[in-house]
């Protein structure tokens, strides 16, 4: 089921809310946990119930691990190979059987095995509970309420990637138990702003990113650069739309989610890029990866190398594919490279600053959104070594400029809109508060309830629903 | 002015709830006074709407098909009226229609029982493009109009229809604005048969359109569209009536390119007609009407589309003794 849905904002979540807190009301807390999981694993099986018993056997073995695992290292490896190997199987397997067959004789049949929903996420989390249960950090042992920490439907599908110990003890919180209007508010609040950035701004950079890299069959400067920028905001304004309604349906629950964005692309290096940018990922790779390699903690040579692999990782547990390696590849070394830069404690103007580390980001995503190598490499090549090609809006005033000799043509033609799309995205993005920024300046006033109203009103464009791009990964 | 936040979200679901009431009274009362959105064509929706609230489908046994040129040349009430052949007349043509679109339409013929003959009224300028209607389910279309649609069909379609709301205020604003008046191009006021006469006279008359001929242009997949359409109505048993509409004579006149294209139009048409059935009927020569009964190049205005519809009423009559 899809945030972005009528199924989902006129069933789902007005059922499920009013009946946990009738429940709760009754004092039938455990009975409430027990609904709260039923409807998360419905909301789970809404797309494919043919993965259900995956995600219940993946919860069952991972709780029952956790029981035993504390200083037994064998139960960790046994855990966690369980884990890789489950998203190994279900993510990996088409593509490694794919470069066998290109690199060797072999001619291995695929398996064409359809990616579990969520097993990404999921996966992560519980590697991180049981690395947490083999060093003693976690101290509830109670299957309810891990299972409520796994399949909690605001995060299941996409994350946040929440971590048990901020999670598990608010489900065990009396206050939460009761309906809280602040919370109410807000969640509604941050739900209504999620909801319009998916619908009404993703989606309508989806198309212009649609025709650059899946439709055009060439590109020339001008429809390249649009096509990657399109694509940019498109990625930016989906995630954080869906990070936002997860984190203000959860808070209709009393459940705070951690903060996953935090505007991006205002990030001045590529190290505050991955402070704000998927939040809770990076954590996690820092936690459970990069500090066990060593961190900060071994030689200069070894750190660069260490920042390299987790993003090389990073990359891969994006997707199955060489775009995503490379684009792990591209991260690793622009981290590594960055940490170079600031031991020579060199500083830089940070419009030039911001400059550069925007346009490594834009041109990264090129290869994260292509579904082929040679999508990628069009678009790149229209970006740097395509023709001018001005807009007909400006090629009588600016003809001199354009190195082409075709009119403005093709791909946007009929949408010149873009561009007023693409300056609001630099605005939005660059010059407003972000949605967790918004939350903190939140009060119960009318300008709120205006401002939650309009950005309801989005529900009256969800006859062009679509997925999340997240929902892939 | 800092609210309770329990009040807050009071008035909040308050205020929801009435947009969205408002939002289903809306729906209402569009479904029930615009077309709603079945076909990509507004033309075509406010027609089946039409004979869904209007036609008695066991009365019709003649159909008008075409474009504009179907819509408003001919007048399917006139040809009730002067023939004693037709009695049963739906006209159902669709604005901008290509060949291909006309025999979609045609798909529809399984919902009149009593059905003899079809009426193709065209001219050459409309066999330049064979472009075919989008997400076009005849099915769907035939249970809707016969009131056929299961109780789940029905919630989904209405549904749908009204989701977009965006689009239905701006369908009603354009259908105002643009769709009834008869002085316009675009008017969609139906007579009791489903044609649409335009009061295009004087000073209303659009000088780019009176002035300046069609191009010679012709689509090989407009012809075999149409040869589709007659082979199909050869094996229903319907008669099909082939009418070229007249053209401006001035402009054939002073345009070399217009007479010969028009000849060489009659003759593929003829040709298909032979081959499977049907008859053609060149009101352009037979009548070789005068500029007061045109509203541009090749539409009539409402007297023209009178004249036009008691010669096809007179042709009928006189094919049927034959």
């Amino acid at each position: 089921m899809l945030f972005n849905s009528y199924e989902f904002i006129f069933l789902f979540l007005p059922i499920t809310f009013f009946i946990y807190f009738y429940l709760n009301s009754k004092k039938l807390t455990i009975l409430s946990k027990i609904f709260l999981i039923l409807s998360s694993l419905f909301f789970y099986s809404w797309w494919n119930i043919a993965y259900l018993p995956l995600i219940l056997l993946s919860i069952i073995f991972n709780f029952f691990v956790g029981e035993y695992i504390y200083n037994k290292k064998y139960l960790l490896y046994i855990g966690v190979f369980f884990n890789l190997g489950l998203l190994g199987y279900f993510k990996y397997m088409d593509f490694f059987i794919e470069n066998i067959n290109f690199f060797t004789d072999y001619n291995l049949s695929l398996f064409h095995l359809a990616l579990p929903l969520a097993i990404s996420f999921y996966t992560f989390q519980q590697i991180a509970y049981l690395v947490d249960s083999y060093r003693g950090d976690t101290k509830e042992h109670n299957f309810l309420d891990y299972a409520v920490f796994v399949t909690f439907f605001p995060q299941l599908i996409a994350g946040p990637i929440v971590h048990h110990a901020e999670m598990m003890p608010q489900f065990n919180n009396s206050k939460n138990m009761i309906k809280n209007y602040r919370n109410i508010a807000l969640g509604i609040f941050i739900f209504s702003i999620g909801l319009f950035k998916k619908v009404a701004i993703a989606d309508s950079f989806a198309i212009f990113a649609t025709q650059g890299f899946d439709v055009a069959t060439s590109l020339n400067m001008i429809e390249a650069w649009l096509t990657s920028l399109s694509y940019t905001f498109q990625l930016y304004f989906d995630f954080s739309g869906y990070t936002d309604m997860a984190i203000g349906i959860a808070l209709l629950f009393n459940i705070k989610l951690p903060i996953n964005f935090n505007s991006p692309y205002k990030a001045l290096s590529i190290q505050d890029f991955w402070r704000r940018w998927h939040i809770t990922l990076s954590n996690f790779l820092k936690r459970y990866l990069y500090i066990p390699l060593g961190g900060n903690r071994v030689g200069e040579t070894r750190i660069y190398f260490n920042l390299f692999l987790t993003f090389l990782l990073g990359g891969i547990w994006h997707g199955a594919g060489w775009t995503f390696v490379f684009w792990g590849v591209m991260h690793g070394t622009a981290l590594a490279l960055h940490k170079f830069w600031q031991k020579l404690r060199f500083k830089i103007n940070f419009i030039l600053a911001w400059f550069i580390t925007f346009n490594f980001i834009n041109i990264s995503w090129v290869f994260f959104r292509a579904k082929e190598w040679e999508d990628a490499i069009k678009v790149l090549d229209g970006m740097f070594f395509g023709e001018i090609i001005l807009p007909q809006i400006l090629s009588s005033k600016l003809s001199f400029l354009s190195t082409g000799s075709e009119k403005w043509s093709s791909i946007f033609y009929s949408t010149p809109e873009v561009f007023i799309w693409i300056i609001s995205g630099f605005i939005l993005s660059l010059l407003f508060k972000n949605s967790m920024q918004l939350r903190e300046k939140f009060i119960p006033t009318p300008f709120y309830m205006l401002w939650t109203i309009l950005s309801l009103m989005s529900i009256f464009i969800l006859y062009r629903k679509s997925e999340f791009i997240y929902f892939n990964f | 002015m800092k609210l309770k936040y329990k009040t807050y979200v009071r008035i909040l679901f308050l205020m929801i709830s009435t947009i969205l009431f408002s939002y289903f009274i809306y729906s209402f009362y569009f479904i029930q006074n615009y077309p709603i959105s079945i076909t990509n064509r507004i033309s075509f929706d406010a027609k089946i709407g039409f004979i869904k609230q209007n036609i008695d489908l066991t009365m019709i046994d003649t159909i008008i098909v075409g474009s504009s040129i179907g819509l408003n040349n001919v007048q399917g009430e006139a040809l009730e009226k002067y023939s004693k052949e037709a009695k049963g007349v739906l006209n159902l043509s669709v604005y901008e229609a290509t060949p291909p679109q006309i025999k979609q339409v045609l798909e529809l013929i399984p919902l009149f029982p009593n059905l003899k003959r079809v009426i193709y009224s065209a001219q050459f300028s409309d066999f330049a493009y064979a472009g075919k209607l989008k997400d076009y389910n005849s099915k769907f279309i035939i249970d809707y109009i016969s009131n056929n649609l299961s109780i789940k069909e029905s919630v989904k379609f209405y549904f749908k229809s009204c989701q977009d709301i965006f689009f239905c205020i701006k369908r009603q604003w354009n259908w105002n604005r643009e769709y009834q008046q008869s002085n316009h191009f675009t008017y969609l006021g139906f007579d009791k048969s489903g044609s649409v006469p335009l009061e295009i006279y004087g000073k209303d008359i659009i000088q780019s359109r009176w002035k300046n001929p069609h191009r010679d242009r012709q689509s090989i997949y407009a012809f075999r569209a149409l040869d589709k359409i007659t082979e199909d109505l050869k094996k229903k048993d319907i008669n099909f009536i082939f009418v070229m509409q007249p053209y401006r004579q001035p402009l054939v006149k002073k345009y070399n390119h217009l007479k010969p294209t028009m000849q060489k139009f009659k003759q593929k048409v003829e040709v298909i007609l032979s081959k499977n059935t049907g008859v053609f009927l060149d009101l352009h020569n037979m009548m070789n009407l005068q500029d007061e009964y045109f509203a541009d190049r090749s539409h009539l205005n409402s007297k023209g589309s009178l004249i036009s519809s008691k010669a096809i009423a007179e042709f009928l009559d006189k094919e049927s003794k034959k």
